[in-house]
């Protein structure tokens, strides 16, 4: 009986970095040899993660991709957190990749949904973040990693900084079972700020032609803020934040979750509740949060990412942020999707369409965008321990051994931007499905996780309901005029609102006409970067003086 | 641009004037004078919107019971604007002078 | 630098419209195709007429941003807009686009002389309007959903009667807008098919080049870079709706910079701005092509970092 190879894999990994021997000066290639380093370390049907996340791309290593001859490189297995750049996907018209695995896919997501009909790309599943970083350790272990970084040193320490984001995570499931780690950096320097990662985790280091692509994404202009986002926002802090307790908390990046952040200090404030709610943060740092954060609200923030133009403040707030000794801040997304699920009392997001019984799902005609990261926060850790009194506010009395639960908030108006209801009886999700032949609906919220619904008619407190009838009632009271809304019986609110299962402003001790945007802290860009003391420096989109 | 015309039986008398909202794009003003009957006069810029109006309405008065004559001149407001703005009348009918 | 060409269809027609396009161009047209061109009123009455100074306009106007060295890296046409599409493509070649486009609005002229056309409503989803239709539809009285021009509005095609009935229900069920359109084809439903078999017929001898960009397809909203699937959609598209907002959508995933609407029309550069903050925008009915040079000369710097 012949021994078993026990390490075959390292074998592959060194005989193809020794195939590349030519191509490398120590660990690292030129530039102008992207292509020919991709095409020697790269075999037919790898498992390959390409970084790409919502907002840092390792955009010079897609670009090279699209370059390599298919004829040497083809069938690839994707693995991606995000589907962002057109060449994620035009790798898959060119024949180099044929198979994908993924969480995100917004901003591609009708050409997904179209490569998904046509058989150009075959679909393992979509994951949210958590889960696809964990099944790159499970039974997606990559053979080859592409990655990003800022800055990189003669020996190969990489220096990723603000935007660490996964970068971590992917390299360390290629690293330690002999998968194959080739970087793109902005830049060669002498001595890093800091080291993110150690050389001996990095394989192959190639200097891009220019630096990786990064998007402001979470970037609100406090300007497009309306009053009824307001109004939702007052509720929300009453009948949620301060009727809760809440103290740590993970808010979604749009407007409704801007105007809360800059209600704090001004309507929260009128209310007594600083030092009260809202003192621990996952959150990108959003400039929004910058009125709260100097007013004393915030005790600490951990990030997902980073967000440009937010480096010196964020530098200059250390007591706040995650800063390393340099100075700029430490981003980690899977850390960050973990605290997010199970170190908060409050996941507040929005959707585009929330079904009668309360399912919510942004996944529409013709789009497949995805999860990300939303289930993951908006969703119950049914494996949480720790106890809090936001997540005891929610626990049954009727049940000796019942636990506590976290609180799960939509925030919508009635009628979405296009003037089509959000709420509908049937998710578009549920045609979505079959059109793209998936196993279950993608629904990103579900019913039974959803503890709260905020529109600007009022709050449905769905954990308080004692059946879907009851529930699907609680809906209809703050539908609107929506098909949902319509069926709402006027008595059946009566006794909801009583019961403490629906509460409209007036309920709640809110005054529709105090809606004003003169009552958000910062009314304008400017406005933040006065909070800021100077230290924001808004991206040229967003600056009104430039 | 349309005129709408509704009328309500309602019950809950208002003692005076009230003025809301602005005159802007995406928004409307509701003017609601006391009466002895529950008429709404709506011009509108949008047109082919008479069965979410009287939805809206419905709903509004269904909830709030005020009998008056109210005016709307309305520049394309979302339903959920137009409740705000109608329920803001109505709070401003509870408010001290 | 990345730019989407976008090349609209029959309606923003006017007289006066073929003023600036180059003479010889427009003689050449008028003796490939044996059709004087009137570039009146009473001359846009007629089907050919409009097909051919449309294209005749957006050909000038593609020779003459080419001339100065400009060209697309996504076109995408609207119904007889695609010609001018597969032609800034290098798709097809000058000629041979005349004569195919004169051919085929004689064709559609001739298809059915009364009684059939196409709709519009606005307001509703395409799924809430599919729904209607199905509940009009019968082999006597004959309506499809056609085009897809924006999420809240599309098209029927039809028998005029099965029409007015859809756009009737249409209106019961919430929908802002509908109308009746000044169009005398049945266009982008199965009921072009005899027209659209005979312009396969027509197509198939041409020589046709492999695009020298992403074309978008009307037929199917897929981005292309086939001849044959260009070729397909010169001879079919009749028979198929525009999928108008998927094709729009897939080239914005695509990233462009810059989008340049040919004229006559100004509504797709309308549609974009609702639709994105990311583009900037050139609408040549509105500027002249030196203009359009300058600003393009002006952004180039901006976007090729």
């Amino acid at each position: 009986m012949t021994e078993r190879n026990w390490h075959s894999h390292r074998d592959a990994k060194n005989a193809r970095l020794s195939s590349a021997l030519s191509l490398l000066d120590g660990k690292f290639a030129k530039t102008k040899d992207v292509v020919k380093v991709l095409e020697t370390l790269i075999k037919p049907g790898d498992k390959v993660v390409l970084e790409g996340d919502n907002q840092k791309q390792a955009s010079f290593l897609s670009a090279a991709l699209t370059k390599v001859d298919p004829e040497k490189v083809h069938d690839l297995h994707m693995i991606m957190s995000s589907i962002s750049r057109p060449e994620h996907l035009d790798i898959f018209d060119l024949g180099v990749a044929s198979k994908m695995d993924f969480s995100f896919a917004g901003p591609q997501s009708t050409r997904v949904s179209q490569m998904i009909a046509d058989g150009t790309m075959k679909v393992g599943d979509i994951h949210t973040y958590l889960e696809l970083f964990g099944r790159l350790f499970i039974d997606l272990i990559p053979n080859v990693v592409l990655v990003a970084a800022d800055k990189v040193d003669r020996e190969g320490n990489l220096y990723t900084g603000f935007n660490t984001e996964e970068t971590p995570t992917i390299v360390e499931a290629a690293a330690f079972h002999d998968g194959i780690v080739i970087v793109q950096a902005n830049e060669v320097v002498d001595k890093l700020p800091r080291i993110d990662i150690p050389s001996g985790w990095v394989d192959v280091v190639i200097p891009a032609d220019k630096p990786y692509q990064l998007e402001p994404l979470f970037t609100r202009d406090p300007q497009a803020i309306t009053e009824l986002q307001i109004l939702m926002g007052m509720m929300a802090i009453r009948g949620i934040y301060e009727k809760h307790h809440v103290q740590t908390l993970n808010h979604g990046v749009g407007f409704n979750t801007s105007a809360i952040e800059l209600l704090l200090p001004t309507y929260g404030e009128q209310l007594g509740l600083k030092g009260k709610i809202c003192r621990n943060w996952e959150l990108n740092p959003t400039p929004t949060l910058i009125p709260a954060i100097e007013s004393g609200w915030v005790d600490s923030i951990h990030s997902f990412g980073g967000e440009v133009g937010m480096e010196k403040y964020i530098a200059a707030r250390p007591d706040i942020f995650f800063v390393g000794k340099d100075g700029t801040m430490r981003s980690n997304r899977a850390l960050g999707q973990v605290a997010g699920q199970y170190a908060c009392d409050m996941f507040v997001g929005s959707t585009l369409q929330i079904d009668q019984w309360g399912n919510s799902s942004t996944v529409t005609h013709g789009r497949l965008s995805g999860f990300g990261g939303a289930p993951n926060m908006g969703s119950n850790p049914t494996g949480r321990r720790h106890s809090t009194p936001a997540w005891q506010s929610l626990k049954p009395d009727d049940d000796p051994l019942a636990k506590g639960q976290k609180l799960v908030v939509q925030m919508v108006q009635t009628f979405g931007s296009n003037k089509k209801p959000v709420f509908v009886d049937h998710l578009d999700a549920e045609e979505v499905r079959k059109e793209a032949k998936l196993a279950n609906v993608p629904i990103m919220i579900y019913s039974e996780d959803t503890t709260h619904i905020v529109t600007e008619e009022g709050i449905a407190y769905l954990y308080k309901t004692d059946s879907m009838e009851e529930r699907k009632a609680a809906i209809e009271a703050i539908a609107g005029v929506t098909p949902v809304g319509l069926r709402s019986d006027p008595k059946e609110v009566k006794k909801l609102r009583e019961k403490g299962i629906v509460a409209l402003p007036e309920d709640l001790g809110v005054r529709r006409q105090n809606a004003k945007r003169s009552l958000l802290a910062a009314q304008t860009m400017d406005d933040i970067v006065e909070w800021s003391h100077g230290l924001y420096n808004p991206p040229a989109k967003f600056r009104s003086w430039s | 641009m349309e005129k709408l015309h509704f009328t309500y039986q309602n019950t809950k008398t208002i003692e005076k004037f009230v003025h809301v909202g602005v005159v802007a794009s995406g928004d409307l003003e509701v003017l609601l004078y006391p009466a002895d009957e529950t008429t709404v006069d709506i011009v509108t810029g949008s047109d082919g919107f008479k069965e979410v109006w009287k939805n809206v309405l419905n709903r509004f008065f269904d909830r709030y019971s005020l009998k008056g004559k109210f005016i709307i001149h309305d520049f394309g407001a979302t339903p959920g604007v137009v409740n705000l703005r109608l329920t803001q009348a109505m709070e401003a009918l509870n408010d001290e002078e | 630098m990345k730019c989407l060409w976008l090349f609209p269809g029959q309606g923003g027609q006017h007289s006066g419209m073929l003023e600036e396009v180059d003479s010889d161009l427009k003689k050449q047209v008028e003796s490939w195709t044996n059709v004087k061109l009137l570039d009146s009123e009473e001359g846009y009455q007629d089907s050919q007429q409009i097909q051919l100074s449309i294209l005749l306009l957006q050909v000038d106007q593609i020779d003459k941003l080419k001339c100065k060295g400009w060209k697309p890296d996504l076109v995408a046409g609207h119904s007889l807009g695609v010609f001018g599409a597969a032609y800034a493509a290098d798709v097809i070649d000058k000629e041979d686009v005349f004569k195919l486009v004169s051919l085929r609005a004689k064709l559609m002229q001739n298809s059915y002389p009364s009684g059939y056309g196409m709709g519009v409503v606005v307001g509703l989803s395409r799924s809430e309007v599919a729904d209607i239709v199905a509940k009009v539809h019968s082999k006597d009285e004959p309506v499809y959903l056609s085009n897809q021009n924006s999420e809240l509005q599309n098209t029927l095609s039809g028998k005029i009667s099965a029409i007015k009935e859809s756009l009737q229900l249409a209106k019961e069920n919430g929908a802002s807008k509908v109308q009746l359109l000044r169009v005398p084809n049945p266009s982008h439903s199965p009921l072009m098919q005899k027209v659209a078999a005979r312009l396969e017929k027509e197509v198939g001898p041409i020589a046709l080049h492999q695009p020298q960009c992403i074309y978008l397809a009307n037929n199917n909203g897929h981005p292309v870079k086939d001849v044959n699937d260009i070729s397909y959609d010169l001879a079919n598209n009749l028979i198929h709706p525009v999928f108008w907002e998927t094709m729009i959508n897939v080239a914005l995933e695509y990233q462009p910079q810059v989008s340049i609407e040919f004229a006559p029309g100004t509504a797709f550069s309308k549609l974009l701005k609702a639709k994105t903050d990311q583009l900037s925008i050139i609408t040549l009915q509105n500027m002249s092509v030196d203009d359009a040079d300058y600003l393009l000369n002006k952004w180039k710097g901006k976007y090729n970092d």
